[in-house]
């Protein structure tokens, strides 16, 4: 069997400057592991370690998601092999577009039983890519999974749903993505980075997949930077905790909040 | 500008599309609904003031409603509306996506406006979990917007007659067992006051201090990320954040939370921001009405006293 662990080497917008004008400027963010996507990787590991299956790392993002330090994070976290795409262009590149992209990957490796993912990436933070990916393979799209296992017919799944918990059975191909909590992701070790550079990783290049170009045409016509200039910025440093605390909830009754 | 925009909701086997529903009318011409689920959600729907309901039929008890996603994508591509929008859970993403590989364009989230610009349809978004907003125009395609969907639908008079249309969702997922939990008992987007809770706190144990203050405000209580999904000293549901719960009280008191972007997402609609925490540099009193630099274990029982203390 092979799963596929999809992941996102990603900046923290945190960590972004924006401009007045709304342009927001990355260099001081560096990219790292976005944060859920060890969770996936981690179940994909407790699975395959059960049925013997192979996993797999497949990502599309710009040309850092080729680096050295980007290879040994993922490969170091329980996963098998790399198959990834790096190229700026994909920077920018809308969920319909990755998801095009990561289906054509997945489609190169070949026989693929399930796709497991984090619930959104650390920068965009739409969980839209894994959904729309499901439909570029023709497969069912799943969220809110916290255990799989395989079953003698294919895969049995738990997800949390509102209200609730389900257990489904799949047969066929499947896109999953984790809970945020399913699982205890690893820390790499020394053993696991040596290791690391040692896995295979196949870097595929973006036209050589033949990604049709989409048919919407999205336009930015302008950016802005949310504005923040409401809020009244009283700032007490609290060293005599009683009188700041009476002054606090005394500006508080007198504007009616309490 | 602004005139009307035909625009198709999408319904995940949940009626609960209000907030849809609004956002729609403010520029439709023609609203119509695809209903994937269960008849009574279609009937539901149909209460709306919708001018069509299109259902995809009663789905077999096992068939996981994401199973319809070709269905709806097909629907959708042959009615070639203005705009589509969908739920923004992932049982609405999963059917938006569908919709967005049919009609080659993506899926927009956290969407604040959509309107017709002469002829093209401008919508403005929020980027990157709040840093930065963007105005862009959709041509060639549908605008696909993934919104959250908001609460019951509001009954206007005489229902629209429901479409059947024949439909045949994917088979191979079956639900095998459901089980409901737990009811959640707190409802923090609703919530006047709210106290929001963060790594500041050093044991489980001294929540109480925290709960004490909720008491005294008569508030609900909150936390950040890391107390629901890292240490676990919260339940999930009382989570604050972009990927939790979005709240808009009176008051929001954040405690012991630095103001990362990602909780901020969550709590940037509330009317007051009260903030504790002892690093004078802590993002969040840059996006707060009232900072205390200080202690939490020595504030948060003098806010208490000052609460008890009458005006």
């Amino acid at each position: 069997m092979r799963v596929v662990a999809l992941y996102k080497w990603a900046p923290n917008p945190q960590d972004a400057q924006v401009d007045p004008e709304g342009i927001v400027d990355w260099r001081r963010a560096t990219e790292a592991l976005s944060e859920y996507d060890p969770v996936a990787f981690e179940l994909a590991r407790g699975f395959a370690d059960l049925t013997g299956a192979e996993v797999i790392g497949v990502t599309a993002g710009g040309s850092a998601a080729s680096s050295s330090l980007a290879r040994k994070t993922v490969l170091s976290r329980g996963v098998d092999r790399l198959v990834l795409v790096a190229d700026d262009r994909l920077k920018a590149a809308d969920s319909t577009t990755l998801a095009a992209v990561l289906a054509s990957l997945i489609r190169r490796i070949g026989q693929v039983d399930v796709v497991l993912a984090g619930v959104s990436s650390v920068d965009v933070n739409e969980g839209q890519v894994s959904m729309t990916l499901a439909a570029h393979l023709g497969w069912i799209g799943l969220g809110g999974i916290r255990a799989l296992e395989a079953t003698d017919q294919g895969l049995r799944v738990d997800r949390d749903v509102p209200g609730g918990r389900e257990t489904l059975t799949l047969a066929g191909g499947a896109v999953l993505t984790t809970v945020a909590d399913a699982a205890v992701p690893r820390r790499a070790g020394m053993r696991d980075i040596l290791a690391a550079a040692k896995k295979p990783v196949d870097v595929v290049e973006l036209d050589d997949l033949g990604v049709p170009a989409a048919h919407v045409v999205v336009s930015r016509v302008a950016t802005s930077r949310p504005d923040n200039a409401k809020r009244q910025h009283v700032i007490v440093e609290a060293s005599e905790p009683a009188a700041a605390a009476a002054q606090v909830i005394s500006a508080l009754r007198q504007r009616n909040v309490l | 500008m602004s005139a009307a925009i035909d625009t198709w909701i999408i319904v995940a086997d949940d009626a609960a599309v209000g907030g849809l529903i609004e956002f729609a009318r403010m520029r439709a011409g023609r609203l119509v609904a695809v209903v994937a689920g269960r008849k009574s959600v279609a009937d539901e729907v149909a209460t709306a003031g919708v001018d069509r309901v299109i259902w995809l039929g009663q789905p077999p008890e096992a068939t996981p409603v994401e199973a319809f996603a070709p269905e709806v994508a097909r629907l959708v591509g042959e009615g070639l509306p203005r705009a589509v929008l969908g739920p923004d859970t992932t049982a609405g993403r999963a059917l938006l996506g569908a919709v967005a590989v049919r009609c080659g364009g993506p899926v927009f989230t956290r969407v604040s406006a959509l309107e017709l610009d002469g002829d093209r349809v401008v919508l403005t978004r929020i980027l990157f979990g709040g840093i930065a907003e963007c105005r862009e125009s959709v041509d060639g395609g549908p605008a696909i917007l993934a919104l959250p969907s908001g609460g019951h639908v509001i009954a206007t008079g005489i229902p629209t007659p429901v479409e059947q249309v024949e439909a045949s969702p994917m088979t191979n997922a079956e639900v095998v067992d459901r089980r409901s939990a737990e009811l959640v008992s707190v409802d923090l987007p609703s919530a006047p006051m709210v106290v929001g809770i963060g790594r500041g706190l050093k044991a489980q144990a001294d929540l109480t201090l925290i709960e004490e203050l909720a008491t005294a405000l008569g508030a609900e209580l909150g936390c950040s990320r890391p107390l629901a999904e890292g240490v676990d000293w919260m339940p999930k549901e009382r989570y604050i954040g972009i990927s939790g719960q979005h709240i808009a009280p009176r008051l929001y008191m954040a405690v012991g939370i630095s103001g990362q972007l990602q909780h901020m997402f969550g709590a940037r609609d509330s009317e007051v921001i009260v903030a504790v925490n002892s690093d004078a540099d802590a993002p969040i009193f840059a996006e707060c009405d009232y900072g205390l630099v200080g202690d939490l274990y020595r504030i948060v029982p003098a806010l208490v006293a000052a609460l008890k203390t009458p005006r």
